[in-house]
């Protein structure tokens, strides 16, 4: 058993929840997602970001709108469709779910209610 | 010191070293492969090739080297990452993390493990049912290459390609595909003559463009020299058959067939897969070799795999009835639009055909009126007059057709090397030069065509001897002169220009014209009408009257010369002879057939510059009331044949129509005969049966009108007299409906 490998599975599963909930503050362009969850300690490179992001817009959870820039090509900013924010609904609920239950499994019973996310909302 | 090329990268002009563009190709390359079973494949490639190209310009603003270097190049790429970095990373959250409804991408990636032993049609990857694809993919090869077979064994094989692709598309299951080749074969946009064809296969063989540019306009240059030369040396050519011949033809139908079949590279990463890795014959051969050994295991394993899918094949269609509806439109819509883009190739290279033929007629018409003008230029001496004429001549030469062709030789030498000139001064300069040309041209007919503008006549009585037998014979005498056969007229033996000769001092003219006219008392008389142009009508009668037209009489023949001379000195001028010979009322005369030899053209000069009319057909003339070899003789009322009885097979037109009927009977056996001109009516009556047998032969068929009415007139007439006469009308009413 490959640690690195169970660390990336670990994180791999609550990318998605992380990109929705950046993209659900405010509409985002993908370097701007990496730039916050590099802050928050979560690294991704971009070739894993992209497609993730291609992904969930074909599942109609995200949409997007070019934006002209002064310094490329024009950018695709993200933004949340009405779909993306009810997925976005559900995952934070499993999330706090699952949260809750390493918690309690992993601290000996004591549960945290509060903030499971702070770590991305800073 | 590092080799820095421009790319155009996502629109945009990037700077970079040769060896970090060669690390950006295998990385793009490597993505691509990398997603190639991913749904959204073309839109995260190119997301991902905008953040290197906007990354690249932020780094382009910073650097000081001003291009992107190696080290720039490994650092975006670290920063976006590695496919092997993110192995794993992409399906499994493709898998995993879009439970709720999104099936899109997780049932394509589960299939990671490519059995590349099956045939498959291609999915992603179609221009119709993804069929060469398919076996491009299972074969390893450019499903490009595999396109082209098809199509070429459907040209050349009478449709057996459509037939054999048909099975395979409803046979074979459709699959998503990933493709195995790193070159593929494109048309290139950016160096393209008309389909970018050329440049396409320049680069999958990496070799110079101009080499396949060559080698399909080959066939080309070698017809067009071949007809210039065939011209020059009058070796006989049946023209341009450049596009048909069979060299020529295979590569004009198969340059249509790869500006039809292959893609063109649209996206940077075609473009890069346009010129990827080195494809050669020996790894083509290997790839096939390694497959063949493969087969005899494979083949079992089909025919197994074979029966299955036919068994699933019922339960599919079964299915597929009722997912047609849902399913037919996507199909439809491919279907359409590769059946367009077929069709506008086609209708494109229809019109590129019909344009280059155009051209290329031009450009032979203008060779032909170059030679031709160097072929008249001995003559330019007997046309032109002064110092103006003669350099307007020379600029007509040089600056109004030498220019186009000089131009568009260039033109053609820049296309093919591909050398695309940065200014217009060549433009500019050919246009201006063309502009004198046309000016010269324009001058050079205004000037010519004054000399041209009066008529002048002078007229001669020629005295000649009364033939012994009142008969007299137009006959052609010896050449005039010494005359040199001009090959540049002499295209198909005829003379269909009037000047038959010429040499640098003289040339020879056969404008003759023999008019008959009825003579006022009873002798024969002779007299010439020499015609002439010029500015003045004293200008025209004095050229008129330097022609030289001796007319010598054996006895009863009369001689006329071949031609008559013009010096350089009389110039030529539309100089005409006019033989008048009168014949006196019951004397016969004949013209031999030789007179033929004569042509007769009118040169006019009116406002609209210079009319040529040439009129060699003397029979639609009006002048011209008699044919050659026939004797004719004098009447008041005019020429009228001498022998009768030729005019049935000869004369259909005569004048004097004889309204009666030849008529044989023999009554006893009830049997008639009618005979007029070349009609006959067999009438048999029989008696006993009251019956009438009727045959009507005629070699000319009455036409509509007057002719008809006439005949049946006749005949009615004489019907009426005989006892039978009702029967025979109505049948010869009958026979009237009939004809």
């Amino acid at each position: 058993m490959n640690i690195e490998n169970t660390q990336s599975q670990m994180r791999k599963g609550v990318l998605e929840f992380c990109i929705l909930s950046i993209i659900k503050r405010a509409e985002a362009y993908p370097s701007d997602i990496i730039e916050e969850m590099k802050k928050a300690n979560l690294h991704i490179l971009e070739g894993t970001l992209y497609p993730l992001l291609t992904r969930l817009k074909n599942a109609d959870f995200l949409t997007y709108r070019w934006v002209e820039s002064t310094t490329g090509p024009p950018r695709k900013y993200f933004s949340l469709t009405d779909k993306g924010a009810l997925f976005y609904k559900e995952l934070e609920s499993t999330w706090n779910e699952l949260a809750n239950a390493v918690q309690q499994i992993t601290q000996n019973g004591h549960s945290i209610t509060a903030e499971p996310l702070q770590n991305f909302n800073q | 010191m590092k080799k820095v090329i421009n790319i155009n990268f996502q629109g945009r002009v990037i700077p970079i070293e040769e060896s970090a563009y060669e690390e950006l190709k295998n990385y793009t390359d490597s993505l691509r492969r990398y997603f190639a079973r991913e749904e959204g494949r073309d839109e995260i490639i190119n997301d991902i090739e905008n953040r290197i190209a906007e990354l690249f310009t932020e780094r382009l603003k910073k650097n000081t080297e001003g291009c992107i270097t190696d080290n720039d190049l490994n650092e975006i790429i670290a920063s976006i990452g590695r496919p092997e970095d993110f192995d794993g990373e992409g399906e499994e959250s493709a898998t995993t993390g879009i439970k709720t409804g999104a099936t899109a991408g997780s049932s394509q990636s589960s299939g990671t493990a490519e059995p590349r032993g099956s045939l498959y049609r291609s999915d992603n990857d179609k221009v119709l049912g993804g069929v060469c694809s398919g076996l491009a993919s299972y074969l390893r090869i450019d499903p490009t290459i595999v396109r082209i077979l098809f199509a070429l064994i459907t040209f050349g094989g009478f449709g057996s390609g459509v037939l054999l692709y048909i099975i395979l598309w409803i046979v074979l299951p459709s699959k998503s595909l990933e493709l195995q080749v790193r070159r593929r074969l494109y048309r290139n946009p950016d160096e393209k003559v008309i389909g970018g064809v050329c440049s396409g296969i320049a680069s999958y063989f990496n070799i110079g463009v101009w080499i396949p540019r060559l080698i399909f306009t080959l066939p080309f240059f070698i017809s067009i020299l071949g007809n210039i030369f065939g011209n020059r040396w009058g070796v006989f050519h049946d023209g341009p058959d450049v596009i048909f011949g069979s060299f020529g033809g295979t590569l004009f139908v198969t340059y249509i067939i790869l500006w039809m079949v292959v893609p063109f590279a649209t996206t940077a990463s075609e473009k890069l897969e346009m010129r990827g890795e080195k494809v050669d014959l020996e790894s083509i051969k290997n790839t096939i070799q390694e497959e063949l050994q493969g087969v005899k295991g494979r083949s079992e394993k089909w025919g197994e795999e074979f029966k299955e899918r036919a068994t699933q094949w019922g339960d599919e269609v079964k299915e597929g009835a009722k997912s047609f509806s849902a399913g037919a439109a996507p199909v439809a819509r491919t279907a359409g639009n590769s059946f367009g883009h077929a069709i506008g190739v086609l209708f494109k290279a229809f019109f590129l055909f019909i344009a280059g033929v155009i051209v290329f007629a031009m450009f032979i018409a203008l060779m032909a009126i170059i030679f031709s003008g160097i072929g008249i230029f001995p003559l330019k001496n007997f046309v032109l007059e002064g110092f103006w004429q003669n350099t307007m001549a020379w600029g007509t030469l040089i600056l109004f057709l030498g220019v186009p062709i000089v131009a568009s030789v260039i033109w053609l030498i820049r296309r093919i090397s591909g050398v695309k000139s940065k200014n217009n001064y060549l433009g500019y300069i050919f246009g201006t030069l063309w502009i004198f040309g046309w000016v010269s041209v324009i001058t050079l007919a205004g000037l010519i065509s004054r000399q041209f503008k009066r008529t002048g006549n002078i007229k001669e009585e020629i005295s000649i001897t009364q033939p012994s037998n009142n008969k007299l014979l137009v006959d052609l005498g010896e050449t005039y002169g010494r005359y040199y056969d001009m090959a540049w007229f002499d295209d198909d033996g005829g003379n269909d220009l009037p000047a038959l000769s010429a040499d640098e001092d003289s040339m020879l003219l056969n404008t003759v014209r023999i008019r008959i006219v009825k003579s006022k008392d009873s002798l024969y008389h002779t007299s010439l009408v020499k015609l002439s142009r010029g500015n003045t009508p004293l200008q025209a009668e004095q050229t008129a009257s330097q022609i030289n037209f001796p007319i010598k009489q054996n006895d009863s023949i009369l001689y006329l010369p071949k031609g008559f001379g013009i010096s350089k000195e009389s110039k030529f001028r539309n100089q005409q002879v006019l033989v008048v010979i009168e014949v006196p009322v019951g004397k016969a005369i004949r013209i031999d057939h030789s007179i033929d030899w004569y042509a007769w053209f009118n040169i006019n000069s009116s406002r609209r510059g210079l009319n040529i009319d040439i009129d060699d057909d003397y029979f639609n003339y009006n002048d011209y009331s008699w044919r050659n070899d026939i004797w004719y003789v004098m009447t008041d009322k005019g020429l009228e044949r001498l022998d009768k009885k030729d005019r049935d097979s000869n004369d259909k037109d005569a004048s004097g129509e004889s309204n009666d009927w030849n008529k044989d009977e023999n009554k006893s056996g009830g049997e008639y005969r009618y005979r007029k001109d070349g009609d006959t009516i067999d009438i048999k009556i029989d008696r006993k049966d009251t019956s009438v047998d009727i045959k009507l032969r005629t070699e000319l068929l009455p036409k509509e009108g007057e002719d008809e009415n006439k005949s049946d007139a006749i005949i009615a007439k004489k019907v009426k007299s005989s006892s039978y006469g009702k029967s025979l009308i109505s049948v010869l009413d009958l026979l009237k409906v009939g004809s």
